[in-house]
């Protein structure tokens, strides 16, 4: 019973990671936080707890998309799927900035 | 003294429809653009089912310098596709996440910059000597098309010279 519980744990350190996912606020204009660092087949949900429209923009290339207007209270999902250093903004507010290293 | 203040404001009022009219009408449709212009990003557009195609004029990308406004006579052309779907009609994706587009063009958006062209708007709206054209995939100019959107949303970028992408793109390639 010990050997099979120490196994299970063993397949399970040794296993590939699970996929994250990470939570980006938008209030007062800005993401929050403005640096995060993920891995491929994480995601990040851009809460919009702010009290203003946002749109999250991604013009890295490579990665680029643009996930539409997201009005207050809404959430939207961006998925990250390979490695690689993003830049997200927002299409309304040019200063609301985040960084994002996939690695 | 009414019928005066009614004639003014009708003057004006066709003046400035004349006046958006003539703006757009500025640009002309950039014939051959997919096989002389270069390809710079693609933006997947989810909430669409789309994918969005970037083209640069090449004379534009030769001379455009970081740190500077974009040179008289950058033409940039935003292509919209329809993304592949799958049975259920969501977008497929590939090995790297990115939408798959198709051959299906739905419009072709431009934006040309030539000196003195914003002179024409008020601050408020002019977006630097930058103007907007809407066409359909023949080529034809979108009967019923509005611009004050494009003007609007790239009013937000007035910083790198009103463009989302190519500004961007040219601080990334470090050109």
């Amino acid at each position: 019973m010990r050997l099979a519980m120490a196994a299970a744990l063993g397949l399970l350190v040794g296993g590939p990671a699970l996929a994250a996912e990470h939570v980006v606020t938008m209030a007062g204009q800005q993401y929050t936080p403005s640096e995060l660092s993920a891995q491929p087949g994480d995601t990040i949900r851009f809460v919009n707890d702010d009290d203003t429209d946002h749109a999250v923009f991604v013009p890295t290339v490579g990665f680029g998309i643009d996930l539409g207007k997201q009005e207050p209270g809404q959430e939207t999902v961006l998925s990250l799927a390979r490695s690689g250093v993003l830049e997200v903004e927002c299409v309304f507010h040019p200063d609301m900035l985040l960084t994002v290293a996939v690695q | 003294m009414r019928g005066m203040i009614g004639v003014a404001l009708g003057v004006a009022a066709t003046g400035l429809a004349a006046s958006a009219i003539a703006g757009t009408e500025k640009v002309a449709y950039p014939e051959n653009y997919q096989t002389e212009f270069v390809r710079y990003i693609t933006i997947d557009r989810p909430d669409r089912k789309i994918v969005r195609w970037f083209y640069v004029n090449p004379e534009a990308l030769a001379r455009a310098a970081l740190g500077e406004d974009l040179p008289d006579g950058t033409v940039l052309i935003m292509e919209d596709h329809k993304a592949r779907l799958d049975a259920g009609e969501a977008p497929v994706v590939d090995a790297q996440g990115r939408f798959i587009s198709t051959d299906e063009v739905t419009n072709v958006f431009v934006m040309e910059k030539q000196p003195g062209w914003g002179a024409e708007y008020p601050p408020e709206m002019r977006n630097g000597e930058w103007e907007y054209a809407w066409f359909l995939p023949d080529g034809a100019r979108k009967a019923d098309a509005q611009f004050d959107g494009c003007f609007a949303c790239h009013m937000s970028r007035a910083g790198r010279d009103f463009t989302f992408t190519f500004a961007k793109y040219l601080i990334d390639t470090k050109r």
